[in-house]
């Protein structure tokens, strides 16, 4: 290919992935495949079904990476979208509702990624300083977030669990919305 | 446009978050092609949804899913390849379809395939040089290792295709074949054409247009009932460059 492919941004590999490259979208992988296995698993709770969802993910990543439109963010956002669509689509099509969250429980299941690079140590710090603003949140604030994004509820099934109004919880969403986003305008963990 | 705004006011953050049902989506996504103040409060809320999956603990995935992947990118990368650089552009305008209709007998290596492929090529091009004035017809290049000695083709009418084809193996337990239309530039679109081969291995089915742009043809086995993108492995592709 002539080109080494670790220099290139993720905008650039992109353009390789429509055309076909499988060197590109296996740089893609690499860059973003702990994020988006990380994600998954954080949504369905299992490392089977994180690693279906992950699969199922990067290979629609693959076939359609025209669809990446780079005017509307960045690729890992692209990336993780994907990912967190699938992983919710493979919640709701999952007969137990109940059971499949990473739970404290499941925590026994994880194991921590490897890789100590720079980039994964960055990572970790996003994590903590994102996992930092939603700690700071009211706990009926980030239980709403939690629920919907990471549990693929939306606001009426939340409103029923909670037995509160649904305009409560849309209210509770924004809320909590807005001070994360005041609390980390202008960071990295934004991108 | 006030009083629809009110409406909709408090349902930028579910709407970020996923949580709108699906019937509420719909609408909300209309109302805010028309409304500034939403799609304001769209843009500060952002911000906090975008770096949700940031706050998830980092996990290594198994090196495994990996080898699948990439096994399943390499083998569909080398079928694009086997189809030809023009197999993701848009067609000419006055294209001329070749009709050419061959079994891949069984092969080791995709290498070989390639070459037979040429070969396939090579054949479809003396008959459009002969000037057949035969139906449109095109044939697809046939992934060996998923489907040995298979062969296929694509019919193609004014408002709708025919595939047919013959030594396709039964698709996986729980799935059947599905055909994908794909244009350029774009994903590929799911059809209604859901089939399974009968015994022998012979099939037909009618993949319904409109067409008009369509320049690949895709097979892959997915789910029964079909799926809205393509989950399984890509059987065969016709190029209609």
């Amino acid at each position: 290919m002539g080109q080494n492919l670790g220099l290139l941004a993720d905008e650039e590999l992109m353009q390789l992935v429509r055309r076909g490259q499988a060197p590109a979208f296996e740089a893609i992988y690499e860059r973003h495949a702990s994020a988006a296995f990380s994600l998954a698993y954080r949504i369905v709770g299992s490392r089977n079904g994180a690693e279906d969802v992950s699969q199922e993910a990067f290979l629609n990543i693959w076939r359609s990476g025209a669809r990446y439109d780079r005017s509307k963010g960045s690729v890992r956002t692209w990336v993780l979208g994907i990912v967190h669509h699938r992983a919710i689509d493979f919640l709701r099509r999952a007969t137990v509702h109940n059971k499949r969250r990473a739970s404290d429980k499941g925590m026994e299941e994880r194991f921590e990624a490897s890789d100590r690079t720079d980039v994964e140590v960055a990572r970790r710090e996003e994590a903590a300083t994102v996992r930092d603003a939603m700690d700071e949140l009211p706990s009926e604030q980030r239980q709403v977030i939690e629920l919907a994004y990471f549990g693929g509820f939306t606001h009426s099934e939340i409103a029923e669990m909670l037995e509160a109004p649904i305009g409560t919880i849309k209210g509770r969403m924004r809320l909590g919305l807005k001070k994360m986003s005041d609390r980390l305008s202008g960071g990295a963990v934004m991108r | 446009m006030a009083a629809d705004h009110e409406r909709w006011s408090d349902s930028v953050a579910p709407y970020l978050l996923g949580a709108l049902p699906g019937d509420e989506l719909a609408a909300f996504e209309a109302h805010m092609t028309h409304c500034a103040d939403c799609r304001e409060e769209l843009d500060a809320l952002a911000p906090a949804v975008r770096a949700l999956p940031n706050s998830v603990e980092p996990m290594a995935p198994p090196p495994a899913l990996k080898a699948r992947i990439m096994a399943e990118v390499e083998r569909e990368a080398s079928l694009l390849a086997a189809a030809g650089p023009e197999a993701d552009r848009p067609p000419a305008p006055a294209r001329r379809r070749r009709r050419l209709a061959f079994g891949m007998p069984r092969l080791a290596t995709l290498a070989a395939a390639a070459a037979l492929l040429f070969v396939g090529v090579a054949i479809g091009v003396g008959v459009d040089q002969l000037g057949s004035d035969a139906p449109d017809t095109v044939a697809a290049k046939v992934d060996p290792a998923m489907a040995p000695g298979a062969g296929a083709e694509f019919e193609l009418g004014d408002a709708a295709a025919t595939l047919t084809a013959h030594g396709l193996p039964p698709a996986p337990s729980g799935r059947v074949y599905q055909v994908w239309i794909k244009r350029a530039g774009q994903d590929p679109e799911p059809t209604a054409a859901l089939f399974s081969p009968a015994k022998d291995g012979s099939a037909t089915a009618m993949v319904p247009g409109p067409l008009d742009g369509v320049n690949q043809m895709l097979v892959t086995d997915e789910p029964i009932g079909g799926s809205r993108t393509p989950t399984g492995k890509v059987y065969l592709i016709a190029s209609m460059s």
